[in-house]
Order: structure tokens, then sequence, then C-alpha cells
């Protein structure tokens, strides 16, 4: 039989995995995506707490987290996108002009990997006939 | 308006709004009309001071005091907005208001095209306000207030040209050595305070003060702390320094403010004090003693100035000696008498000193602004109306008979004379100071007329600076000569000498009204002595100075170069004054370093503090964010542990 | 069971520390980073904190439970937001971050479903699936087209950041535990609110079912042989019933099932805490349910009796009589803890009880519409390419 704690179990963990991806990921829009869950995990500690008080007053307020989140949604996109057409880039990290005065930026000392990547399958330009290659010249 | 007080407020406030509709118009295109505001306030606040005049002649009341409405009041002290009529009042307004209306009309014309038009206005509105508020002022308090009013006016009339260096300085000179009177003022007001039953409003004080004597020496000392403030802002010995250098303003100015009325405003405080004064003969003899001491000197100083201005203003200064002298015989003669005798001599001295500025003004406008006597000459084809208006204001200043300064120095030398006779205390002194009073008539007539010949005599020399200019001014500029110089002619003679109106109307002023009315007659003997000095001094200068060069015998220049030099007074008050200010500003300095240093001591601990918690604040909110959880993880898990145990 | 003689909370607590401990290592290993990324390392650990979670879940709240189905899905469902939820938070490309946030809303779905919210489910499904849509786009408008970047390769403290988040979560955990061993402890069991209809009145009431479908299988055939069999399996019904609604008068005095006695005797009974009373509009329905079942119980009996004792026992009748029993069983059987109409009753609610915060909720969607609209208005020159202030890079401070 499943019970309450189960889902209040599970809803901690969501919680907990949204809150790590909201303080350790630095895409604007990924944070976002974090909190969502977050504001999910809750969800679903109302719900269970609704059918195991037998009422619905749990379900009403997971009503309200939707209307919250999708004022936070609609709210929270413009930001990044004002943040983005400023910054041209999604990192939360590039913006630190809040800090105390003195205190030297905050720099990521690793370099990035170099993605190595093969060339990219081109046509042939238009017009010219093509050089056979390989065995094919043979075939010709 | 048939009220007297409603007419009173009523001229108080016209200026006003003229300052503030002054203000407002600078900063728009209308700037070039910014004079429209004040003419139109002076001339009405004129007609409503002639009015206010006839209502107040008619009596039989003399005196009218407004509601006192509480300005602000703390514990004993309280400080009411009262305003009062009486005669007094009544005429130095009417005064202010008429040679006020004149100048800003010659103004008009003189500042023409200048920077700072709307600017000049709007605080020339304020200054007239602020002297009617003096004037009107029934509260100690209160006139304090207009009083630092006319000297935070004169201090911005004064740097008008700001960017002159010399202005700025002479500005700032202006406003610290009234400042210095200004302290015993305060002093001495405080201190009529405490003796007055703790009033302020000043028709209370001095009814209180009648009825209960206070001890003699302490009303003395009350009295010289406010004689103080009137030498600070009347340029008395030894704070006279700062009205010479306060010609560095627009003539207007000097004409307005530092001849006509904010200088005057030292002399009708003691008018108005009078009745303080009269009950201390000690203070009364200082007064008179500083005044005369302050005319001789300083009519000695402007014998041989070459600055035109300067020349009148020491005159101004040894006129207002003459005006301490005529009251500091209050107590001697009668103080009506004393009293009419000064404000006498302020009246037509504004009229004659205004013109005399006026006149200097329009020379100077023609000259290019050059003011210096030795580099023009033979004024008197190219400027006929300037030429004449001047010769009616020097005639008038040296007291040729029959004119409007003849009459009022006649007064005073009257008052003198009779308190050297009367056989009080200090009869001597006031004899003594009668000698000299006669001897600054000569030098006044003397100084005068130098300075007239060497500006509209000889032949005609015309400086660079001119350029196109050299030519008789504009209307808006002689009319108000012509008519202050009818002022000078004749309002003496109409005011005083055969009709009394002067004297009897002053005479009803509460505050002077005596049992016995004074009584004078022209004296004969007085007069005669003080025209004869008066042509001697002509004549000489005539003399000397009538090819329009300066022609002074080899044998006097020592003298003249002493005068010249202002009888070394700046140099001494560097010396006795200036350089150990210095040296203890220094000595300060370090000490105030040294405090510094130790405070920055202190400040330096929190500050290292500081620098090793400051990297935390780095700026990036995820690692706020980071905080903000881990610090919770640690509460929640002491709180769930101490749930659990 | 318990090589190291734990104590039951030295045990849950050390589970609880395990799981958190496998789940920081595997986040801190997974979580993007230019170097030492081990995505070996991270997924066995996420596996083993998720299988340490599943075994403290059943040791500590699990029982031998007869709803097999309810409990698989429960558990893929978890499994899925869990793991899907992981997903997200160390996928480097936040296009697929996107689509395992959609994974997961629809696994929260199914837990959504399993706790009786069918509307909840469908008004996420359809919220979320605009919102996911326009965050995609966003995605696709603002990301990097090719390459590593600063925002996508990097992440901020992953080792603190992981042990915050799962700080929280062991400490739920553990207050949980805590929770669950004081609700089953003695008396204070009861401080709960029960359910309308147990699951041992449900086997109980499923029972009555079969006995029902055998009794009106058996009455196929010749009727007139068998009467008393026949009568005897009727009584055996008619008492299965009555265990769990009670009696009727014409029994020979009222008797109250089970039910009843739960919900509304409990209070007279002293001894037993009156919070056992239940009294909302599901147990008041459930007890008229009850009610009905009773009557229409014992009329039943009485009708197919009087009808297989007669002359001419008409089996079509009877059978008729039985499937008007067994709907109102079968009825009663499935009386839910919660209204069966979810829609009209959370509507009821909403625009009764909460109908301020429906106001309000209103108001912030209007303000929250108005602002977004501003926040991402374009102004004229504020953002041409000479206008466009230079981006504050960490490695160039301002």
């Amino acid at each position: 039989m499943i019970t309450l704690w189960h889902y209040l179990a599970v809803s901690a963990a969501l919680f907990g995995i949204g809150l790590v991806g909201f303080l350790t990921r630095r895409n604007l829009i990924t944070m976002f995506l974090c909190a969502e869950m977050m504001l999910q995990a809750v969800a679903v500690n109302f719900v269970a707490f609704a059918r195991h008080h037998g009422n619905l007053h749990g379900q009403v307020f997971v009503l309200f987290i939707l209307a919250v989140a999708a004022c936070e949604a609609g709210v929270a996109l413009a930001l990044i996108l004002m943040l983005y057409r400023r910054g041209k880039t999604l990192d939360a990290s590039a913006w630190q002009t809040l800090r105390e005065l003195g205190v030297p930026p905050a720099v990521d000392t690793d370099p990035l990997p170099v993605e190595t990547r093969g060339e990219e399958p081109r046509l042939a330009d238009a017009g010219v006939r093509p050089e056979p290659a390989g065995e094919e010249a043979a075939r010709v | 308006m048939s009220d007297p007080i409603g007419l009173a407020l009523a001229i108080l406030g016209l200026p006003l709004a003229a300052a503030v509709l002054a203000a407002l118009l600078s900063w728009t295109k209308l700037a070039k009309a910014a004079h429209v505001p004040l003419v139109v306030a002076c001339a009405a606040a004129a007609v409503l001071g002639v009015m206010l005049l006839l209502k107040v002649g008619e009596g039989p009341d003399y005196r009218f005091v407004s509601t006192p409405v509480t300005w602000f009041s703390a514990g004993h002290l309280t400080v009411n907005f009262t305003v009062t009529v009486d005669p007094l009042s009544s005429v130095m307004l009417a005064m202010i208001a008429f040679v006020s209306t004149w100048i800003a009309i010659f103004s008009a014309g003189y500042m023409h095209g200048d920077g700072g038009y709307g600017r000049y206005f709007a605080v020339m509105s304020l200054f007239v306000f602020s002297m009617c508020g003096l004037v009107l002022a029934n509260n100690f308090l209160l006139l304090v207030a207009f009083w630092e009013g006319v000297g935070l006016c004169s201090y911005l009339l004064v740097g008008y040209y700001f960017e002159k260096p010399s202005a700025a300085s002479a500005a700032r000179k202006a406003f610290l050595v009234t400042r210095i009177g200004d302290t015993g003022f305060l002093l001495g007001i405080f201190l009529l305070w405490k003796m007055g039953n703790w009033n302020t409003d000043l028709t209370a004080l001095f009814d209180y003060l009648k009825d209960h004597p206070p001890d003699q020496a302490e009303l003395t000392t009350a009295c010289l702390l406010l004689f103080c403030g009137a030498v600070g802002k009347s340029a008395q010995f030894p704070l006279y320094v700062w009205l010479p250098d306060a010609m560095e303003g627009p003539t207007p100015v000097s004409a307005l403010i530092h001849a006509a009325t904010m200088v005057t405003a030292g002399v009708y405080l003691l008018a108005r004090c009078a009745p303080l004064f009269v009950m201390s003969p000690d203070a009364q003899a200082v007064v008179a003693w500083a005044g005369g001491v302050t005319a001789l000197l300083a009519a000695f100083l402007a014998l041989a100035q070459t600055d035109l201005k300067r020349v009148l203003a020491y005159s101004t200064v040894s006129q207002l000696g003459y005006m301490f002298l005529a009251l500091g015989t209050g107590g001697a003669v009668s103080p009506a008498f004393a009293v009419t005798a000064a404000m006498f001599h302020l009246f037509t001295h504004a009229f004659f000193k205004a013109l005399l500025f006026l006149s200097a003004g329009s020379v100077m406008h023609a000259m290019g602004g050059v003011i210096d006597v030795r580099k023009f000459g033979g004024l008197r084809r190219l400027m006929p109306v300037t030429h004449l208006t001047f010769l009616c204001g020097a005639a008038a200043l040296a007291g040729v008979p029959l004119l409007s300064g003849f009459w009022s120095k006649d007064l005073i030398l009257e008052s003198l004379t009779g308190a050297g006779a009367s056989g009080r205390p200090y009869a001597t002194g006031y004899f003594v100071l009668a000698v000299v009073a006669f001897l600054t008539a000569f030098l006044t007539a003397f100084y005068t007329f130098r300075a007239y010949f060497l500006t509209f005599w000889g032949p005609e020399r015309v400086p660079e600076e001119a350029g196109h200019h050299a030519h008789e001014s504009p209307a808006v500029m002689t009319i108000p000569l012509v008519v202050l110089a009818a002022g000078a002619l004749f309002a003496g003679a109409v005011a005083e000498p055969f009709t009394h109106w002067f004297s009897n109307f002053l005479g009803h002023t509460p505050s002077l009204h005596q049992a016995e009315p004074a009584e004078h007659h022209f004296d004969w003997t007085t007069a005669g002595v003080g025209t004869a000095l008066v042509v001697a001094g002509i004549g000489l200068a005539f003399l000397w100075y009538r090819k329009g060069t300066e022609g002074e015998p080899a044998g006097l220049k020592p003298a003249f170069a002493l005068s010249r030099n202002k009888l070394y007074v700046d140099e001494v008050y560097e010396a006795a004054v200036v350089r150990p200010a210095g040296v203890l500003a220094f000595l300060s300095k370090a000490l105030d370093g040294f405090l510094d240093a130790l405070a920055r001591l202190i400040a330096a601990v929190p500050r290292f503090v500081g620098d090793l918690a400051r990297p935390v604040q780095n700026g990036l909110v995820q690692f706020y964010a980071l905080s903000m959880a881990l610090g919770l993880a640690v509460f929640l898990t002491f709180v769930v542990f101490r749930v659990a145990r | 069971m318990n090589p190291f003689s734990l104590n039951p909370t030295q045990l849950a607590g050390g589970q609880i520390a395990l799981a958190v401990l496998l789940a920081v290592v595997g986040f801190a290993a997974l979580l993007p980073r230019p170097v030492g990324r081990r995505v070996g390392v991270g997924v066995a650990s996420l596996v083993a904190a998720a299988a340490v979670l599943g075994v403290f879940l059943y040791t500590t709240f699990g029982s031998p439970s007869p709803d097999v189905l309810g409990t698989v899905l429960f558990y893929l469902f978890s499994a899925g937001a869990l793991g899907f939820g992981a997903v997200l938070v160390t996928q480097r490309n936040p296009a697929r971050g996107a689509i395992a946030f959609a994974f997961v809303v629809l696994s929260t779905c199914g837990l959504f479903l399993l706790l009786a919210a069918p509307f909840l489910m469908a008004a996420t499904v359809i919220i979320y699936a605009g919102a996911i849509v326009v965050t995609f786009l966003f995605v696709l408008m603002l990301s990097h087209a090719g390459g590593p970047s600063d925002e996508n390769d990097r992440s901020r403290e992953p080792l603190f950041g992981s042990l915050a988040g799962f700080a929280f979560t062991g400490l739920v955990l553990f207050t949980l535990y805590l929770t669950r061993v004081e609700a089953t402890a003695g008396e204070s069991a009861h401080r709960l609110p029960v359910p309308v209809v147990t699951a041992d009145e449900r086997e109980k009431l499923a029972d009555a079912l079969t006995r029902i479908d055998a009794a009106a299988a058996g009455l196929d055939g010749d009727l007139t042989t068998n009467r008393f069999e026949r009568l005897q399996k009727f009584e055996a019904l008619r008492d299965a019933v009555s265990a769990v609604v009670g009696a009727s008068p014409d029994e020979g005095g009222v008797r109250d099932g089970s039910v009843r006695a739960r919900l509304e005797k409990a209070a007279a009974t002293p001894g037993v805490p009156a919070v056992l009373y239940r009294e909302d509009e599901q147990a008041r329905g459930v007890l008229r349910r009850a009610a009905t079942v009773r009557e229409l119980n014992w009329a039943t009996y009485k009708a197919v009796n009087d009808n297989l004792s007669g002359a001419k026992p008409d089996g079509a009748a009877a059978k008729a009589e039985l499937r008007r029993l067994r709907d109102e069983v079968l009825l009663l059987a499935g009386a839910a803890d919660l209204p069966a109409r979810n829609v009209g009753n959370l509507g009821y609610l909403l625009y009764t009880d909460h109908l301020l915060a429906v106001e309000l909720a209103g108001t912030l969607l209007l303000v929250a519409t108005v602002g977004a609209v501003a926040i991402a208005h374009r102004r004229r020159g504020s953002d041409g390419p000479t206008a466009t202030p230079k981006p504050p890079t960490p490695h160039h401070p301002a």
C-alpha cells in the first residue's frame, strides 16, 4: 500500500534535485526549468496531502501554484530575454557587477574543451562536374 | 486699504512678489523685461508710502502695531511676526520706496544688455523687500532676519560680477566684516531679552524698560552691543573698511544699498532704540565719539582718492559718522531733537548721495567702465545733464546754503553745539566733537569739489576704453538724475527749516515723545561759521583743481599720500588681525590633522575586518543562493535534531 | 537484516545519509564542467542512491500491499520524475534539458492521477505543454549554435551545491521517518483521519460480490429443486453484506455495520478520541450509501426468499433483484476518499472558500502579463547595435 509518506519522500527528492540544479547550473533557462521542477515537487506534496485529508483544498492550492508558475514563466522569460539582449549570453555568472568594491571578479580558470568536429559533408558546387574519386575513377 | 498696517504689509509684499517674478522671468525668454516688476513694485510702494505717511500724520494715534503672530517659540523665547508703523518707520519707508523707484529706472538703462539682468533685478527686489521689512519689524529677531537679508543681498550684489576676483573678495569682506558687528548685535538682543522680562517685541520691551528702569551698567552694555551691530552695518570706525571695497558692485547698487538705504540701517536702529540710549549717557558718548572719529577720518581718507566712487564711498562713511554724532547727543539735548537731526540728515543724504552715485555711474557708463578721475576730465560739455546733476549733488553734500545738505548739516551742528553748552556730563567732549564736525564740514566741501573739478573742468580728456560710448547717457538714466537732483536741491528746504514739518512729524513718534517739545531756533552763528568753512573748502578746491588736474601744493603731498593709502589701515589690520589669525588657523589645522589621523586609525580597524569579509560579496547571485541554502540547511539540521531528541 | 545491531532510528538515519551521500557524489560527478566529469561513476552513484532510497521507503513505510498495480505505477512514475529530473540538471544541452523537464512533468502528472487528481493532471499537462514549447523556443533562439559555452559547460560549486540541495532532502526524509514513528506508536495512530472505506471492508464487499455472482449463477435451471441450499446461499450473502453495512430493524433490532461504527459511533464510545469522528461531505455520502445498501440488502433477501419459496419461482425477477443489490454494493465498495466529481467539486471550492484567492491570482496574472510586456519591450535607441552596452564578461570586469 502506497502511503502519504511515499509521496512526500519522492517530492522531497524531486525538490532536492531541482535545488541542486538551481544552485549549480549557470544557464538561465536551465535554472528557470529547475525552479519549475521545485514547484512540481511542492505540487505533488499538496496533492498527496489532499488525498490524505480527503478534501480538495490541497488541489486548489496546486491550481494557484499553476497560476503563479505561469506568471513566473512570463516574467522570468522576459527578464532572460532582456539580459540576453544586453550581454549576448545566458550565463548567470556574467552579471556580477553587484560585487563589493575591490573584490576581483570571479574568473573561470579551466579552459573550455575544444570541440573537434569532422568536416561537414558538402555538396559539390553547382555547374561543375564532380571529380570522380577513388575507385570510382576506375569505373568511369 | 486705509488701514496703516494693511498699507505697510502691502508695501512689504510688493517687492517680494517682484523678486519672485523677476527670478521666474530670468528663466524665460522675457529676461529682458526683468526690470519691470521691480520698477512697478517700487513705484506702487512709493505711492502707498506717501499714503501711509499722510495716514500716520493725521493722528491722533501715531503708533500702529500689527497683531503678533508667533513665528517660533522655545522656552522663554517667543518670536512674533509683527510690524509697527509710526512716523519714524513711515518716513523711512516712503524714502526707501521713492529712491528705489528712480534707482530701479536708472538700473534698467545702466544694466542694459548685461548677462545677469534677471538675477540683478531679482536680488534688487529682494533687497527692497528686506529693507522694508527691517524698517517695519517690531521684533528684534524678526529685525535680525531682515538685517541679515539685506546683508545677503548686499553680498550678492557686491559680488554681482563674481567672475572678477576683486569683486568676489570684496563681497566676502563686506559680509564677514559686518558679521563681526552682528555678533555683538545678537548678544545685545539677548541681553535685552533677559533684561526686558523675556520680551523680544520692540514696543513691549521698551514699555517694560520704561516702567522698570534696569541696572545702568547692564543697560550701557546692552546699548553698546547694539551699537556694535550698527557700527558693522553702517561702516563706522573701526569696521568701515568694507564699504569702499563694496564699490566693486554695479554703481546703482552702490547708490541704493551703500549710500541711501542699507548702510543707514544702523542709524535707523539707533533711532528706533533711542529710548534705551537716552537712559545711558555713557553709551551716548561712545556713539558720538565713534561718529566723530569716523566722520573726520573718512573725510581725510576721501581727500586724495582718485577713484570717483571711492571718494563717494568715504564720503558716505563720513556722513554716516555725522548721523551718529547727532544720535550721540540725544541725552544731552533732547532725544527727539537728536533723532530728528540724524534722520533728517539721513533723509537728505539719501537724495544727494544716490544722485552723486548715479551721476558717477553715468560718467562710468560713458567712460566705458573707467572711474579713475586722473584718466578723464572736462566732461561738462560732453555730458551736460550729468554735469549739472552732479554739481547739484556735490553742492548739497558740501552744504552750500539753502540746499538740502545745508539744512540737515546745520541741524546736526546745532545739536552738537547745544550739547556742548548743555552742562550735562561729557559736555566738554561734545564741544570738541562740534569742532571736529566743523572741520569735517570743511574737508567735505573740499574733497567733493575736488572730485567735481577733476571730473568736469579743464580740457576734455576721454580714456580709450570709452570708445564711441563717450556721450550723454540715455533718457532712462538722466531722468532719474534730474528727479533726484530736484530732491537734493529742495527736499531739505521744503521739509524742515520753514515749516518744521519733519521735526514735528517725527516728534510724534511715541518712543521719542516728551513732555516738553524740543525747541530749537535757527542759530545764525552756527550757520555762519559752517557756511564760511564750506566756502573756504570750495574755494581751495577751485584754486587747486580748476584746471582738471591735480594741483595741490608740494608741502601737502605727504598728507595726500597718507590719505591715498588709506592711512595704512588695511595694512595695520593685516598685521594685527589677519596674520595672528593665520597662525592660529595653522595651529588648529595641525591639531585637526592629528585628531583626523586618530579617527582614521580607529576607522582602519573595521575597514581591516571588512577587508577580510569582503570577498564573500563577489556579485555572483548563485553564490549568494548557495550560501543561503547552506545556511538554511545548517539551521534546519539543528532544528530537526533538537526536535528528534 | 541488521548486521550492525543498530536501533531503528540509526538504521533509518544511516540509510538516508547513505542515499544523500551517493546522490551528492553522483551529481558532483555528473554536473557539467570542462575537466574531470565522470559520467560512469555519476550514473552508478545515482542509481545506487535511488536504490537506497527505495529500500528506505520500503523498510520504513512499506507494507504488504494488495494493490500491486498502484505500487508498481507509483514506483514507475517516481523513478521517472527523479530520473528525468537528474537528466535535466546534469544535461549540458539545454534543449535536451527542456525535453527531460517535459518527462518530469508527465511523470508528476502520473502521480497526480494516482492521487485522484485528474483535473490537475490535465491542467498541468496543458499549461506545461505551452510553457515547455515556449521555453524550447527560447532555447533555440538564444543558445549558441555550436561549441562549448560558459553557461552550459560550467557549474557553480558542483560539490557544495549538491550538498546544499540534498541536505534538504535528507532532512525532510528524516523528519518523515520521525513523524511516521510517532504516527504508528500506540494511540496517536488515530490522529490522522480514517478512510471512509477501509481495505478490510473493501475485501469483505468484494467477497460479498463474488457471493452475489455465485447466487445469481445458481438461479439458472429448475428453481423448484435444491431450494434449501439456494436459500442458504442467500442467507450467507445477506450476512456478508450485513457485516459491513449493518442490519435492518426488521431483522431484530438495528445493528450497525463497521462503516457506520467507525465513522459515526466512535464519538459516543467512551475511551476513543473524538478526532475519529468524520463529518465531512464525503463521509456523510458514504453513510447514506451504506444505509441504502442495508435496506436494500434486507429487502432483496425478503423478495428473493418469497419468490423462491412460492409456488412459481421466477428466476428472471430474482436475478433482477440481485443485480440491483450488486450495483449498490459495488458503488459502496468503490466509494473513494475524495469526491468523485473532481472538476465540479474543485470549481465549487474555488468559487466559495477561495474566491478572494482566485481574484488575487487573476490580478497577479494580469500584472505579470503587463510586466512581461513592459520588460521585454524593445525600446527605441536602447537596443541598436551601437547602443548595446558591452557585455560584462567575467574576464573583463566593468
